[in-house]
């Protein structure tokens, strides 16, 4: 039972003091709703990621939007909420339990966060001081030991990624940055400086699912087969392993492959979870999508930018996208489906078959991390 | 009377289970899966890697490498920046993070060797000292 992405939306990604997370959330939906050209009311479920969005967020969205009455479930699992939602409803078409489901993502992150995020205050981890940002700049510390990455070409990532985002009208970012302005940016954890890290932001994105069955019916010029959309936890680690390499990317990656039948070779670009310029590094490798410990040299080089060779989030990313939580593995989506249907505008990938989008999120003590997920879409 | 037995008597530990004081000297308690062997900081309830549920307290050396660093600039409020934090590889095969003191920040380097060390981190509600670890860089055996 195949499952199409019939409906995609998004709100502009950035700081919306004046708006709240139901209000992002419904202006996502009907947008995704709208493009999917779809009647509301053959809507059979909706799945609602948020991470801080606080009681039945969801619940609050579908009162809004002439939806209520349907099931829906809240999904927590951190940065990888909204992509979880999305499985959820996946899975649920896949059963052949209904042909037509929502899945939304959203977070007002300005509302609760400053500065850093971390595990959390009741992690082992999160106790003794460590932040998000102090995760990855002790893995970059490991990638520039073991393969003599340098502070530069980690700052060309960001600079590759908020220039996608100023093609991006959704897009927090809307000014290209320079790697002198990355390494001229303030510490945040060394060798991370601010412009390493994605910001802080507000948003909401939506998609409408369908069956095989519906998107004979709605026409398939515009749908977007979602060939695969793998989640695994991470295990915990025993002994001493590097922590310039993700084996919980690596094994989510593999399994979503494995569903889609298709290898990393076939992909033709990707979304990835880059919450700091190193954690590109890290997802793409893991990914299998460049050899592992290559990838900054390369993306320096320009393979990864749009044009390149495999270019790796081309609609910002997190850096220059923005990313409120719960909404960013939707967002993904989002920008699958565009890239996919050709609608991607200045940032247009040529040709576009099979795109990848990839989240983890979450941290706890003695695991490599908390949730991780690969979506694979293809034309 | 030492620092640490004087701060024994009536320390608050900063996590239970996970440091004890004996003889004067605090140890770092990790677990050992009694059926394969492997080594945990903190223990799990249940072995990752054969299931075994037999784990028994193991006490972990007091000496390590550090296997990566990062000095963080910004931070939550409960803490004051800049502080080193370490990853720290003892020789029972389990890494154990921690805040590493008694050095300039620019001085950590990856392979450099520390020692554990146990201090006062913060007070509990009633006034009384929490005790938790540091690492300190080491001095010559
Ligand atoms: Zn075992």
């Amino acid at each position: 039972m195949d499952v199409y992405v019939v409906g995609a939306g998004m709100t502009k990604f950035g700081k919306h003091p004046d708006r709240d997370a139901v209000d992002l959330a419904v202006e996502a939906v009907n947008e995704a709703i709208r493009d999917a050209g779809v009647d509301r009311r053959r809507i059979q479920a909706a799945y609602c990621g948020h991470v801080y969005g606080g009681m039945v967020l969801g619940q609050k969205v579908l009162a809004r939007t002439g939806l209520a009455g349907i099931p829906l479930a809240n999904v927590e699992n951190a940065c990888s909420s909204g992509a979880t939602a999305i499985r959820e409803g996946y899975l649920a078409i896949r059963a052949g339990e209904y042909d037509v489901v929502l899945a939304f993502g959203v977070e007002h992150l300005t509302t609760r966060f400053r500065g850093a995020l971390t595990p959390g205050e009741e992690d082992l981890e999160g106790a003794l001081g460590l932040t998000m940002p102090a995760v990855y700049a002790m893995r970059a510390v490991r990638h520039m030991t073991e393969f003599g990455t340098t502070r530069e070409e980690l700052a060309y990532v960001s600079v590759k990624n908020k220039r996608n985002a100023s093609l991006n009208p959704y897009a927090q970012f809307q000014n290209p940055v320079t790697v002198e302005d990355v390494l001229n940016s303030r510490p945040i954890a060394d060798p991370l400086r601010l412009l390493d890290c994605c910001p802080v932001s507000d948003g909401a994105a939506a998609v409408v699912l369908a069956s095989e069955r519906v998107v004979g019916e709605l026409g398939r010029s515009r749908a977007v087969r979602l060939a695969a959309a793998s989640l695994r936890t991470g295990t915990v680690e025993v002994g001493l392993p590097s922590m310039a390499f993700e084996p919980l990317t690596r094994a989510t990656a593999q399994d979503a492959y494995e569903r889609a039948g298709v290898g990393p070779e076939d992909v033709d670009f990707a979304e990835v979870h880059d919450c700091f310029s190193i954690a590109e590094v890290l997802r793409v490798e893991g990914l299998g999508l460049y050899p592992v410990g290559e990838y900054p040299k390369r993306a320096a080089r320009g393979e990864a930018d749009i044009g390149g060779r495999l270019p790796i989030n081309p609609s910002g990313g997190l850096l220059g996208k923005g990313h409120p939580l719960g909404a960013t593995g939707v967002a993904q989506v989002v920008e699958l489906v565009r890239q996919l249907r050709g609608e991607a505008g200045p940032r247009q990938i040529e040709g576009a078959r099979v795109g990848l989008a990839h989240c983890r999120g979450g941290k706890a003590a003695g695991v490599e991390g908390a949730a991780c997920t690969v979506l694979i879409a293809t034309r | 009377m030492s620092e640490v037995e004087r701060v024994s008597e009536s320390y608050v530990p900063f996590r239970p289970g996970l440091l004890r004081f004996e003889g004067g000297r605090g140890v770092l308690v990790g677990g050992r899966c009694r059926s394969c062997g492997a080594v945990y900081f903190p223990a799990p309830e249940v072995c990752a890697r054969c299931q075994g549920q037999d784990l028994e307290g193991v006490d972990l050396s007091g000496r390590g490498t550090v296997y990566t660093y990062t000095v963080v600039r910004q931070s939550t409020p409960e803490f004051r920046t800049p502080y080193v934090l370490v990853y720290v590889d003892l020789p029972e095969g389990v890494r154990v993070l921690g805040q590493l003191v008694g050095c300039e920040p620019e001085a950590v380097r990856v392979g450099m060797p520390v020692e554990v060390v146990f201090e006062e981190v913060a007070r509990d509600p009633q006034g009384r000292p929490v005790v938790g670890w540091r690492f300190h860089p080491a001095t010559e055996a």
